[in-house]
C-alpha cells in the first residue's frame, strides 16, 4: 500500500526551500508565500506605522520576489523565518527613509479607537489629544521600540511572535517593551501629559 | 512598577484601532511576478512561422545587394531589434506588476 502524500502545508520551511531550488516548485513558493506574507505584512507596518500602510504591502511584495530571486543564497544557518524576517526588516526601513519626505495617506490619529457616543465630548477631546501625543512620542523612539510597541499593542502579536520577526529572545522583547514604555512616559512627562 | 502597568493601559487605548489587512489578491500578484511566462503551443507555432517567412522574405529581397551591404544591415539591424526586444520585455514586465 502506497502512503498518502504529505501535503506541502505540512512540510518543513526546509523541505519547501529544497523543492523551489531544485525544481523551480511553484506550488512551493506559494505554500511558502501563504506561511510568510501575514507576518512580514505586519513587521513591515510596525516599521512603517499606520500612515503608510499601503506601502506595507509593497514591502511584502518585495520581499516574497526578493526571496524567491535569493533562494539559491540561503544556507541553511538561521532558520528560514529569520532570514525573510530580517529582509524585510531592511526592506521596511528603506521604505521608511524614502516615505518619511512624503505625505502619509492616512493620519497618526486614525490609530486611537473610534470615539463613542456615550461619552462626554471634553473627555474624549482630552483622550485624543492624549493619544494623539502619544502615537507622535512612539514615533521618536528608536525603530526596534517602535516596531515592538506597535506589533504588541496595535497589531496584537504574541510576545514569541515578535520575538521571531525581530529576531530576538524573548526576555529581550519584554525588555524592549518595557524601555519603550519607560522612554514614552518620560516623553509624556515632559510634554506635561498624564499617562494614567 | 505602577507608572509602566499605566502606561500598558494608555497604549492599549491609544493604539486600540483595527489592523490594517493585506489584499485577498496579494498570493495571486506575487505568484504572476515570479512566475517565467511561457508560450502556448499555438503561440510558438506562430513564432515559429514568423521566423521562416522574416527569414525567407530577408534572403529574396537581399538576393541582389552586394555582401558588404549585408553586413552592414546586419551590424545596425541587430542590435536595435534586440534592444527593442528587451524593451518590450521590460514593457511586459512592468504590466505584469501592476
Amino acid at each position: 500500500m502506497r502512503a498518502e502524500p504529505v501535503p506541502y502545508a505540512d512540510r518543513p520551511d526546509e523541505w519547501l526551500v529544497e523543492r523551489c531550488c531544485e525544481s523551480g516548485d511553484d506550488a512551493a513558493f506559494a505554500e511558502i508565500v501563504r506561511r510568510y506574507r501575514e507576518p512580514v505584512f505586519r513587521l513591515a507596518v510596525s516599521i512603517l506605522g499606520q500612515p503608510f500602510a499601503p506601502e506595507a504591502e509593497d514591502v511584502a511584495q518585495d520581499v516574497m520576489l526578493r526571496v524567491h530571486h535569493a533562494m539559491r543564497s540561503f544556507r541553511g544557518e538561521a532558520r528560514f523565518g529569520s532570514w525573510i524576517y530580517r529582509i524585510a526588516f531592511n526592506q521596511a526601513l528603506n521604505v521608511k527613509a524614502r516615505a518619511r519626505y512624503r505625505a502619509p495617506h492616512v493620519s497618526d490619529q486614525a490609530l486611537a479607537a473610534t470615539p463613542s457616543e456615550d461619552r462626554d465630548p471634553l473627555d474624549q477631546l482630552q483622550d485624543e489629544r492624549r493619544h494623539q501625543a502619544v502615537l507622535a512620542c512612539v514615533g521618536e523612539l528608536p525603530e526596534v521600540y517602535q516596531s515592538a510597541l506597535r506589533l504588541y499593542y496595535w497589531l496584537g502579536a504574541s510576545m514569541s511572535e515578535i520575538a521571531l520577526m525581530l529576531d530576538a529572545p524573548e526576555n529581550t522583547v519584554k525588555s524592549y517593551l518595557h524601555r519603550a514604555r519607560r522612554l514614552l512616559h518620560a516623553q509624556l512627562t515632559e510634554r506635561g501629559i498624564d499617562a494614567r | 512598577m505602577h507608572d509602566d502597568d499605566a502606561m500598558d493601559r494608555f497604549l492599549r487605548a491609544a493604539m486600540a484601532a483595527d489592523a490594517p489587512q493585506l489584499s485577498p489578491a496579494f498570493d495571486a500578484r506575487v505568484m504572476r511576478r515570479v512566475r517565467p511566462r511561457r508560450l502556448t503551443p499555438a503561440g510558438r507555432v506562430v513564432i515559429a512561422l514568423y521566423v521562416v517567412v522574416a527569414a525567407a522574405a530577408t534572403v529574396w529581397l537581399m538576393r541582389d545587394l552586394p555582401t558588404g551591404s549585408i553586413l552592414a544591415a546586419a551590424v545596425i539591424g541587430v542590435p536595435i531589434a534586440a534592444g527593442a526586444g528587451a524593451y518590450g520585455r521590460r514593457l511586459a514586465a512592468g504590466r505584469r506588476a501592476d
